[in-house]
């Protein structure tokens, strides 16, 4: 028998065991999306922006094991269809005890509300664009690694993330050291639609890494983050309050600390309109190298309407005021919708 | 003089109040309906305080005290059961139930529930599943299924 029939023996017969063993647990899988359009008026000039497409997957495997995957499709200005696929989430989850799950993969780092709520579906965020927190690459987005999690323990309905995980200039298959990342994240649930949380990032980069944006790093750097974070969505009052200390140290510049953060309040004025306002922070002590120093404030207010569960328009006002750029004056439109 | 209408007007003017009770009717059936919890008999209690049952429909509790999972199993929001759910457990409007669903099944924090289009369908999943836990608006007779008393009462 030839190579190629015997491997395509074997497949077949992982396959029929695959097929056979899902069904005998009756796995359930849901497939849904998200995207966004947006339309802007910025410099005097009105453009249309084609915002993320997200591909959402969820499957109970079995009993106790389940999958979630969420790939986005993204214009990436540079590559040869301008468009690019990232995988931003990949987690198998087996739920061992109770409220208490151990997942793998590659996760929204647990580190506030946003970033462990909201992921990329624009439909759900409270607001066009996500803080400057996330976007001045301060916290880490994504973390791939094994994590415990716990939640709605208790009368205080108590919910921990201890995550170890592929840290500071790594990637997705390889740690650029040997010290893992760690995420400690604790939250309270003390009342209907309040969530308060508190959570400490902890690793080392190496000399000779790239951060996120592609930044090369020339020195060891340990980071530490501690980043509090209040949510309240009521039925009337939206507030949401977070933000992130980051300390981080080398041996030639010693310890820089960095604040950033950005309080959102929205009061539903009817079921589905909700005026909004948000107020973005940060600041960058001198001599800060692991971030790009860039003092910048912003304020923004919108409205969003919420026609359905599933599409969300809002109308949206930003000025920003930047160290190092001009600042921004701009009208944004968008519409989101999941499928 | 009086205007002259049609003779449908006047029959639709003598009807109307008849139509506004019928549509007065319609509208707040989806609140007159009563609840009915049942469950898989293995898994779910036999009785449950009304707080723990909204906390279980949330989402909150991922297994029941003997380790089985739990799965949720509610009416769709169109139908008046399903209002009747997302009314009096909820207390959300039926987009907002969806929405809670939609936020909490992507953030990966929980499965969401099986929105089942009729009585007959959610008895089945539940009668099937072990673990299962659904609202309806009457006892259920299939076999492997339990009624759950809330607060002692059922209906609630």
């Amino acid at each position: 028998m030839s190579e190629k029939r015997k491997i395509t023996i074997f497949y077949a017969i992982l396959l029929g065991c695959l097929c056979f063993y899902f069904q005998s647990f009756g796995q359930r899988t849901q497939i849904r999306g998200f995207m966004d359009v947006l339309t802007g008026l910025q410099n005097d000039k009105v453009s249309f922006t084609l915002g993320e497409q997200d591909l959402f997957i969820t499957s109970e495997l079995s009993d106790r094991f389940s999958f979630l995957g969420e790939s986005v499709f993204k214009f990436t200005p540079g590559t040869p269809t301008t468009f690019s696929v990232s995988i931003e989430r990949a987690i198998v989850k087996y739920n061992f005890q109770g409220n208490h799950n151990l997942l793998i993969g590659k996760h929204h780092t647990p580190i506030n509300y946003w970033n462990d709520t909201y992921h990329h579906g624009r439909v759900l965020f409270p607001t066009i664009y996500r803080p400057l927190l996330f976007e001045a690459d301060i916290i880490p987005l994504h973390t791939t690694g094994v994590s415990l999690q716990g939640q709605n323990l208790g009368n205080l309905k108590f919910g921990y993330d201890l995550m170890v995980g592929n840290g500071l200039g790594s990637d997705d298959v390889l740690d650029n050291n040997k010290r893992k990342s760690i995420t400690g994240a604790v939250h309270i649930k003390p009342a209907e639609g309040l969530r308060i949380g508190l959570s400490w990032y902890n690793d080392e980069m190496a000399a000779g890494s790239k951060t996120h944006e592609g930044k090369l790093i020339t020195w060891d750097v340990r980071q530490n983050l501690f980043s509090p974070s209040v949510a309240y969505f009521g039925n009337k009052v939206e507030v949401l309050a977070e933000s992130t200390l980051a300390i981080n140290h080398t041996d030639t510049t010693g310890t820089k600390q960095t604040f950033a953060g950005y309080i959102y309040a929205g009061y539903r004025i009817k079921e589905k309109l909700v005026p909004y306002i948000r107020f973005d922070r940060l600041h960058f002590q001198d001599g800060e190298i692991l971030f790009d120093k860039n003092n910048t404030t912003s304020i923004v207010g919108g409205i969003r309407y919420n026609i359905n569960y599933l599409t969300a328009v809002k109308l949206e006002y930003q000025y920003e005021q930047t160290e190092l750029e001009k600042n921004i004056n701009k009208v944004t439109f968008q519409i989101a919708v999941g499928f | 003089m009086a205007a002259r209408h049609p003779p449908g007007f006047m029959v639709c003017r003598k009807c109307l109040p008849v139509l506004l009770l019928v549509a007065v009717g319609f509208m707040t059936r989806a609140q007159d309906v009563h609840l009915t919890a049942i469950g898989n008999v293995k898994g779910a209690p036999s009785e449950m305080r009304s707080s723990d049952l909204v906390s279980v429909l949330k989402g909150e509790k991922q297994r029941w005290s003997d380790g089985t999972k739990v799965t949720i199993y509610i009416m769709k929001t169109t139908t008046p059961i399903g209002q009747s759910t997302c009314k009096k457990i909820y207390n959300w409007s039926a987009d907002k139930v969806k929405r809670y669903w939609l936020e909490l099944s992507f953030s990966g924090k929980a499965d969401a529930p099986t929105f089942c289009n009729t009585v007959e369908e959610l008895e089945s999943y539940v009668s099937q599943n072990p673990g299962a836990i659904g609202i309806i608006d009457r006892n259920s007779t299939s076999n492997g299924v339990k009624t759950i008393l809330i607060d002692g009462k059922n209906p609630f």
